[in-house]
């Protein structure tokens, strides 16, 4: 089919023709060109038909979408403003200078009071997880301590603070008495408890008074003591949130305490492994005591056996633990209520060398001795007058130390019952330590006292053949826990870094040889961190030694702070600061306050 | 409560976060301190969770809706504390200003563990107020108000971690409500 007409045969093609001459109207013309055209073939003849087809007609299919809606739950802490002890405005500026920012996604952990697994209604547990970390608070000011506690001690605290049971069983050393006394001040401050009783072996009573002045001043406690009369008063004053006593007080006083006006809302036993004997007399009457809160202190939550952890458990949650259950179970039961950490955990958190100052008061005897003996040596050094020497003042100072050691009469000791009941922890937990004083004598009534943990011996009266035996034996042997060393045969040339406690049981004159002494236990590459405890009995010669020593430190810290190691450590005492030990005029010298 | 009638001792601060989790769906919760940062009261949501229908014909814009809308507003307006700041970690808690008279910030440092650095162009017409130590991006409208409010919140110990205490609450919820759940099945 063209549609368009033949052109002459002579004509040129069209796409030759120039492209500006337009074709002319009958050159468009269209026609069929029957010739070669299929069009008009009888034989296609084209039909045309209708094919039927029916609308599209669209169908709408809904989709619900509802409203997205959901309910909530509310919780009101009402009490939130009275959480947090009172500022101390000197020590607390409200200032931001110097603040550490927030590091978000810096992995930073903060000290955060969960709640334990028996606390079960929600609005409790939150209450407890919406508080602010501990670490946060110490941070911004608004709680103070004396000293800044290590973060494990944040931890402490934090875990004993919402429990109605627990243990806090860190190893000794760590810090138990400022991480239970400061969870006290917080609940008391909170209105949570508001009567405490503390028990302790009669030794660390004093102990718990002045620990407590230190970190919680402002609570008002008070020991049990004296008459019967006067100590059934005690027990009922309401005016002392925290009382003292020691166990066998409350034995004589079981009667006051089981009678029915009696309640505490919180019961704390240091060195609670005294009652893993579940039926012994003392176990029986501090589980009589009515009370809400029960927690347990101790270094040693299981000296022999499991059912030791048993005995504890009968005060805090009778029956939840029983005798001859299989370890794995207990150990599962009891997680959740115990918290222990040992000094190979916290090691980062902590310096090489802790120091612990054991503040002791005199026994009875010792201070009857002790008052005497000053007395009389005071006037027998000012009747001396012009006469006195450095050396006479020497002479009463070591007397007077003595009788810190040991009452001369009696025996008496109150260093010997602490430096006892710390030993016991260290043999329980599978340490040693070592035991320093500056009389052999007094190392000898110590080896008495000490027989069960395999003291020995390494001073002045033991042959230098025999010393190097000891030392080995005193590595080698586990049952032997604690060796004891005069200042002069101990304080060099050894190295004993497996030992992780160190006793000062009387204190040198001058630091430096402390130091060298402490250093036998702490060299480089001891595998943890050394406890020092320093025995100090207060009020005494001893004290005033030792405030003197320590306001030298405090001066010569102050001078040379920016030179790093400072020369304080080998500050002595001067001859006008001896004699003002006992306000005394030095013959040619001006009266030493 | 307008911020020039507030009294320091009622300047208390809100926070709130908006937790997705696949497994439980999109929980939020509002946490109001005083301004030392202790708890007064504390709201959270039950779980939602959209459908796949929500997620086709909300597109992107889905979070912003639960965030704000569904979330934000339900629990702004059970909240019975007066509040006197409302803190966000999340861009999208914004547009929950439409439900409180109170300013609603965005905290710099929490929002960007997330989103990534917070630029200028990200929010238009915001200004930056330094409270407690942490970057408060405050809409323009409202800059006066934080401003006056921000000395307030000198005493508080961190701006940015109560977001994560929110979150623990809604994990220990989250953990109750599934604990509850087994022991009726």
């Amino acid at each position: 089919m063209s549609f368009f007409s033949p052109r002459p045969a002579n004509s040129k093609p069209l796409s030759s023709k120039p492209l500006s001459s337009k074709p002319a109207m009958s050159d468009l013309t269209a026609e069929i060109d029957t010739a070669n055209s299929w069009i008009t073939s009888p034989v296609l003849e084209p039909h045309v038909c209708k094919l039927a087809m029916s609308a599209i007609e669209p169908v709408s299919i809904p989709i619900r979408l509802p409203k997205l809606m959901t309910a909530t739950r509310g919780f009101l802490f009402p009490d939130a403003a009275r959480w947090i002890p009172p500022r101390d405005p000197e020590a607390s500026p409200s200032s931001r200078v110097g603040k550490e920012k927030p590091k978000l996604g810096s992995g930073r952990k903060h000290n955060r009071i969960k709640p334990p697994s028996d606390i079960v209604k929600l609005q409790d547990r939150l209450y407890y997880l919406l508080q602010p970390p501990l670490d946060l608070l110490v941070g911004s000011g608004q709680l103070n301590f004396p000293f800044n506690p290590f973060p494990y001690q944040l931890d402490g605290m934090a875990f004993l603070f919402p429990r109605y049971a627990g243990i806090l069983a860190d190893e000794m050393g760590l810090g138990k008495t400022m991480q239970a006394i400061s969870t006290i001040r917080l609940l008391l401050c909170s209105g949570e408890v508001r009567s405490v009783l503390m028990v302790c072996p009669k030794p660390l009573v004093t102990n718990w008074l002045r620990e407590f002045s230190v970190w919680a001043p402002e609570i008002p406690i008070a020991a049990i003591e004296g008459s019967s009369a006067k100590r059934e008063f005690q027990w009922r004053s309401p005016q002392i949130p925290v009382k003292v006593a020691n166990y066998e007080l409350l034995m004589r006083d079981q009667s006051i305490l089981t009678d029915d006006s009696m309640h505490f809302d919180l019961v704390v036993l240091d060195e609670a492994q005294r009652i893993k004997n579940r039926t012994s007399t003392t176990s029986h009457v501090v589980r009589s005591i009515p009370r809400t809160r029960s927690w347990a202190l101790t270094g040693t939550p299981v000296e022999n056996c499991p059912d030791d952890l048993v005995g504890i458990f009968e005060f805090l949650s009778p029956g939840y633990l029983k005798p001859g259950m299989p370890m794995p179970q207990i150990a599962k039961q009891a997680g959740d209520y115990i918290l222990r950490r040992t000094k190979d955990m916290v090691l980062d958190d902590m310096p090489p060398k802790l120091y612990r100052d054991a503040q002791l008061d005199l026994t009875p005897e010792q201070w009857s001795t002790y008052e005497s003996a000053e007395k009389e040596g005071v006037l027998y050094l000012e009747n001396l007058e012009q006469s006195l020497t450095i050396q006479h003042v020497f002479e009463l100072v070591l007397r007077l130390k003595q009788i810190c050691n040991f009452d001369p009469v009696t025996g008496s000791s109150c260093k010997l019952e602490r430096l006892v009941a710390d030993i016991e922890e260290v043999a329980a937990s599978g340490k040693k330590a070592i035991v320093f004083s500056q009389w052999v004598k007094s190392l000898e009534k110590i080896r008495d006292a000490l027989q069960p943990f395999g003291p020995l011996e390494y001073h002045g009266k033991i042959p230098q053949k025999k010393r190097n035996t000891i030392i080995d034996q005193f590595k080698e042997d586990p049952n032997s826990h604690v060796i004891l060393m005069s200042y002069g045969a101990g304080s060099v040339g050894l190295n004993l870094q497996f030992c992780e406690y160190v006793f000062l049981f009387d204190r040198w004159w001058n630091p430096a040889i402390e130091d060298q002494a402490i250093n036998r236990a702490h060299r480089l590459g001891a595998k943890g961190a050394v406890t020092v405890t320093k025995m100090m009995a207060m009020g005494t010669i001893e004290q005033r030694i030792n405030d003197v020593l320590d306001q030298k430190r405090e001066m010569f810290d102050t001078l040379f702070s920016s030179s790093g190691d400072t020369p304080a450590r080998n500050v002595g005492l001067s001859r006008e600061e001896i004699f003002g030990l006992f306000d005394l005029r030095a013959p040619c010298g001006k009266k030493v306050a | 409560m307008p911020a020039n009638q507030l009294e320091k001792k009622d300047a208390t601060i809100a926070y709130f976060t908006v937790v997705d989790d696949e497994r439980t769906g999109w929980t939020g919760g509002l946490l109001v301190l005083d301004r030392g940062g202790r708890p007064l009261e504390f709201q959270c949501t039950l779980p939602v969770r959209p459908t796949r229908a929500h997620e086709i014909l909300f597109g992107p814009t889905l979070r912003a809706h639960l965030v704000g809308e569904v979330i934000g507003r339900v629990l702004l307006s059970k909240c019975r504390t007066p509040l006197a700041l409302v803190c966000c970690d999340q861009p999208e808690g914004l547009t929950i200003e439409s439900y409180t008279q109170s300013p609603v910030v965005l905290v710099r440092e929490a929002a960007e563990a997330d989103e990534g650095p917070i630029t200028n162009d990200m929010l238009a017409e915001s200004e930056c107020v330094d409270v407690a130590g942490s970057s408060f991006l405050v809409p323009m409208e409202r800059l006066a108000d934080v401003q006056s409010l921000a000395a307030f919140y000198n005493d508080l110990p961190d701006a940015v971690e109560p977001f994560e205490r929110i979150r623990e609450a809604i994990k220990e919820a989250h953990s109750q409500l599934s604990r509850q759940s087994a022991e009726a099945a």
